[in-house]
């Protein structure tokens, strides 16, 4: 399979990396020479030194060829070049853009019947606001994704000391805490995945993710020791785009948002369109208006500025003056590590976001949705079971899965099974799949319809 | 510098080698001669080196190899390569009976150079012929390419071990995968020398010859398998088919990628590949002339030899129809001058390589426009593209280490008691990997009188020129080695 990728920044870079570790073809266009070098010295990918959205650097790149073409470059408008000479190139390669302005947020159907016919906008901040609410919807939980259209979660929960949870094997945790546990997926140990097996015991600090129906969320949760009351009170730091489109979703729901914002003409815009919120004209970082604003009664706070240190800085603030839980936008990938040691565990990033909803659509097909944990570790695929793949009508532990994968859930018309060695998956059930990023190609061949190949 | 993991991809390296010397040891089966046994021998030793050294290091892994890691797994790995390949001469023994000397034939034959210390070629047995030809056959696009190619393990990796050993000053990967990069230039390799072997048997040459010859034409080696070279045939129709073969050889091997791919003006349209094929013809006619008249009467036999020497030595290839010696001195000289010119960037040739001369006197150019007009704003361009910054720093850096190299090690080689025009030529026959030189070291004469010290001298001078100074002589700078 080929695929151009248009943009070799952040997010280019780490699609074209996923990409390349699963042995599909890749050619990136950028004009930076310093982004094109970083590219070409890491990732087993051919890169092109040229303007995204010029002809003869698509011919160049094969886009006759290529079944998929990523224009994910920072400039709006040389994506809907890009896509637009795609499509006159090449009608039958699948456009995907990454468009950030708010004024393209109507035409985003458009753009798919139209001209550029581009298969999927992406918008990055639309896709962190997103994120953002998936995880105020789980307070305890670190990290939240959702498959099956929403009926099924992905919670990840840090286990903190004293958890009745800690130094039991998993085969016996139902047994011993005498309370319904789920199913562990995997563990994010030191910054290190685990698949675990049934003898491997929870420590303390460990990043443990699970899959849960909405209906036994509050007792899963509580098995950790985490509490799920909703979201009353928010506090978000910053009013850009993002913390605007977070606050008008935010509108239509019973809760109670106040914005601080430092720049005032752009206080009046938001507080022009915005009804319900308390807009706050202030620095983020300033002690006596956070605690003039009740800090300690917030039950979040969202750091939302264009500085992902002020962002960082801000969140640490407000957790010692209080506020029960915070949500920090960073987008540099080398901070990840750094966050959980300092105590912010619940991070949004747009281009992580953007990574995310590009990937479900990459594998689109046999895979319904998939979404990459921590980094870029593990993914989580969602997949449909067909008739003739080595997947069905065996039992679990018959099939042997690839090393460091694990089935963790069957949803089979509408119900939701948690699998165990002797379940059969039957051709129409949709499966989740917890895999490693080495396990994935071997995934996608399971999954795959045998007759495909012939 | 993670260690283990380097010595792990040497290991399997090695072992690789050694599966390669299956070929000879058929050839001497099938011969019945004296190599079986040294053969045999040499596979064991170098098979279970390998593999024992890959065992007690396989448990280090690594995803993303550094650069720094990729040339010395690189430069080391070559040197282990070049010493593994000795063994078989070794044990054979005869003219080889000094362990430098199999040594010195190992290397020269790895890095396509094709310089001998064999006074009687046709003396050796057939298995240690038809191994020296594979050796260049195998050097001449890489071992590492090869493996790189076939082993699925070296992944990302292959990369920065693909850019040690074919260094380019401007890189350029055919395919999206490293791996599928180094397959299309093996097949590419392969499917040429095939129809090297087609025509040279049509003409009458036997298979053993043809295939022999072949895999010394297309890495651009220059080992033949008998004592008067090419010469030996005296045949117009191979000297015709072998000038074809070194051309193509001499020429970036993604052009040949290209034109199979349909791609008909691939030749043309690269400016590199008109510059390198312009120099050939104006100098075959140049020497052509230089010799009508003067060495050879008819202008037939002036064009065959004369174009034979200036396509042999410019892709340094270095075989020899004539004696180059005995010419005059024009002709000589622009010989000894090609021996630093070279091939293109991305052939199996050797030398300073067309493409780093050109931007050189392209560099110049635009310093004298600048001298003219102050104000100009110019750029180097090759093809049209403006070529950048640290591509024109670097190459730059190449040509200086190139000479300066060149400079010391016939210098070194002259106070080791050879005489001038020997020192001179021969460090510029291996550095360039041509092969023979001028005097003691002539298309007519052989390395075995070089003194020992001297022929070490110039095993390091071959490894310098095939890795492209860069990969090799960077292991001789202390930074390298500081944690």
């Amino acid at each position: 399979m080929k695929i151009v990728i248009v943009g070799a920044g952040e997010v280019g870079f780490h699609i074209a990396s996923h990409l390349a570790r699963e042995n599909k073809d890749v050619v990136v266009i950028d004009q930076d020479a310093a982004a094109i070098r970083r590219l070409s010295e890491n990732i087993d990918v051919q890169v092109i030194q040229a303007s995204g959205s010029s002809p003869a650097a698509l011919m160049e790149a094969g886009i006759k060829s290529a079944e998929l073409m990523l224009a994910v470059t920072n400039s709006d408008e040389t994506n809907l070049v890009a896509c637009l000479v795609s499509d006159m190139l090449s009608p039958n390669t699948k456009k995907l853009a990454r468009i950030r302005a708010a004024d393209f947020d109507e035409f985003h159907e458009t753009f798919k019947i139209k001209a550029p016919r581009i298969e999927t906008v992406i918008n990055p901040e639309i896709e962190v606001v997103k994120t953002i609410v998936q995880m105020m919807s789980v307070p305890g939980a670190v990290d939240v994704g959702e498959f099956a259209d929403g009926r099924v979660k992905l919670i990840g929960v840090r286990l903190e000391k004293h958890e009745k949870a800690i130094g039991i094997p998993l085969s016996e945790l139902s047994a011993r805490v005498k309370q319904k546990a789920p199913l562990i997926s995997a563990i994010i140990r030191e910054d290190k995945l685990v698949i675990p097996r049934g003898n491997d015991k929870l420590l303390a600090g460990d990043l443990v993710y699970f899959m849960s129906e909405d209906r036994n969320l509050t007792d899963y949760l509580s098995f950790f020791d985490k509490h799920s009351e909703p979201v009353k009170r928010v506090l978000i730091i910053g009013g850009g785009r993002i913390g605007y489109r977070l606050a008008r979703l935010l509108e239509d729901q019973p809760v109670y948002t106040k914005i601080i914002e430092k720049n005032s003409e752009r206080c009046k815009v938001i507080a022009d369109k915005l009804n319900k919120a308390v807009i706050l004209h202030g620095d983020g970082s300033d002690q006596m208006l956070l605690s003039e604003e009740n800090i300690h009664e917030m039950d979040m706070v969202v750091a939302l500025t264009g500085e992902e240190e002020t962002n960082i800085l801000s969140s640490l603030l407000v957790k010692q003056m209080g506020a029960k839980k915070t949500i920090t936008m960073i987008s540099r990938f080398s901070y990840f590590p750094l966050m959980e040691r300092i105590g912010l565990d619940q991070i949004v990033s747009p281009r992580l976001s953007a990574i995310n909803s590009i990937l479900q659509h990459i594998r689109r097909g046999k895979v319904l949705s998939a979404r990459s944990i921590k980094g870029e570790e593990a993914e989580v695929l969602e997949a449909m079971a067909m008739e003739t793949s080595d997947i069905v009508d065996k039992p679990l532990n018959v099939i042997g899965m690839p090393k460091g994968s694990l089935v963790t859930g069957i949803i089979r018309d509408d119900q939701f099974i948690i699998p165990s060695g002797s379940s059969i998956i039957k051709p129409g059930d949709r499966i989740i799949i917890f895999a490693v990023k080495q396990a994935i190609p071997k995934i996608e061949k399971i999954l795959a319809v045998k007759l495909e190949f012939f | 510098m993670r260690w283990r993991y380097i010595l792990s991809v040497i290991g399997i390296l090695t072992a690789v080698l050694g599966l390669t010397m299956i070929l000879p040891l058929l050839v001497g089966v099938l011969y019945r001669d004296s190599s079986v046994k040294p053969f045999l021998y040499a596979m064991a030793i170098t098979v279970s080196s390998g593999l024992i050294l890959y065992f007690f290091c396989r448990r280090a892994k690594a995803e993303i190899i550094s650069q720094r890691e990729g040339m010395a797994i690189v430069a080391i790995g070559w040197t282990v390569i070049g010493l593994f390949g000795a063994l078989p001469f070794y044990l054979e023994g005869g003219e080889f009976r000094f362990f430098v000397d199999a040594l010195f034939e190992s290397v020269s034959g790895f890095t396509t150079t094709g310089s001998s210390i064999l006074t009687n070629v046709e003396g050796i047995s057939k298995g240690s012929l038809f191994w020296r030809s594979l050796i260049q056959w195998l050097g001449g696009m890489g071992i590492i390419v090869l493996s790189v190619a076939i082993l699925p393990f070296l992944g990302v990796g292959g990369m920065q071990l693909y850019k040690a050993e074919v260094p380019s000053p401007i890189p350029d990967k055919l395919r999206p995968r490293i791996r599928d990069t180094a397959m299309v230039l093996w097949k590419v390799y392969a499917l040429i020398s095939l129809g090297q072997v087609i025509l040279l048997m049509a003409g009458g040459m036997g298979p053993f010859d043809s295939l022999c010859h072949t895999f010394t034409t297309m890495p651009t080696g220059g080992f033949s398998t008998k004592n008067a070279s090419v010469a030996h045939f005296n045949s117009a129709y191979f000297d015709g088919v072998m000038i074809v073969f070194m051309v193509l050889a001499g020429i970036n091997f993604s052009l040949h990628y290209q034109f199979m791919k349909g791609n008909t003006l691939a030749f043309w349209k690269d400016s590199e590949c008109r510059f390198f094929l312009g120099i050939v013809v104006g100098l075959m006619a140049i020497v052509s002339f230089d010799l009508h008249g003067k060495v050879y009467s008819s202008v037939g036999s002036a064009f065959r030899y004369g174009s034979f020497q200036v396509v042999s030595i410019l892709t340094t290839t270095g075989y020899a129809t004539a004696d180059y010696e005995q010419w005059p001195a024009m002709s000589q000289l622009i010989l000894l001058l090609c021996m630093f010119l070279g091939a293109s960037a991305g052939s199996t040739g050797g030398g300073m390589k067309c493409l780093r001369v050109m931007l050189c006197f392209k560099f110049c150019y635009k310093e004298l426009f600048s001298l003219i007009h102050p104000h100009a704003v110019m750029h180097v361009k090759i093809g049209g593209r403006s070529v950048p910054e640290d591509v024109m720093r670097s190459v730059m850096g190449f040509l200086a280490l190139y000479v300066g190299l060149f400079a010391l090690s016939s210098v070194l080689l002259a106070g080791m008691g050879v005489d001038f025009i020997t020192s001179f030529s021969a460090v510029a026959a291996t550095i360039g990997n041509i092969g023979p030189g001028f005097g003691m070291v002539g298309p007519v004469e052989n390395f075995a009188a070089i003194p020992f010290w001297g022929k070490w001298l110039l095993i390091w001078c071959m490894l310098l020129g095939r890795l492209e100074i860069y990969t090799i002589i960077i292991l001789m700078v202390p930074e390298f080695w500081r944690k």
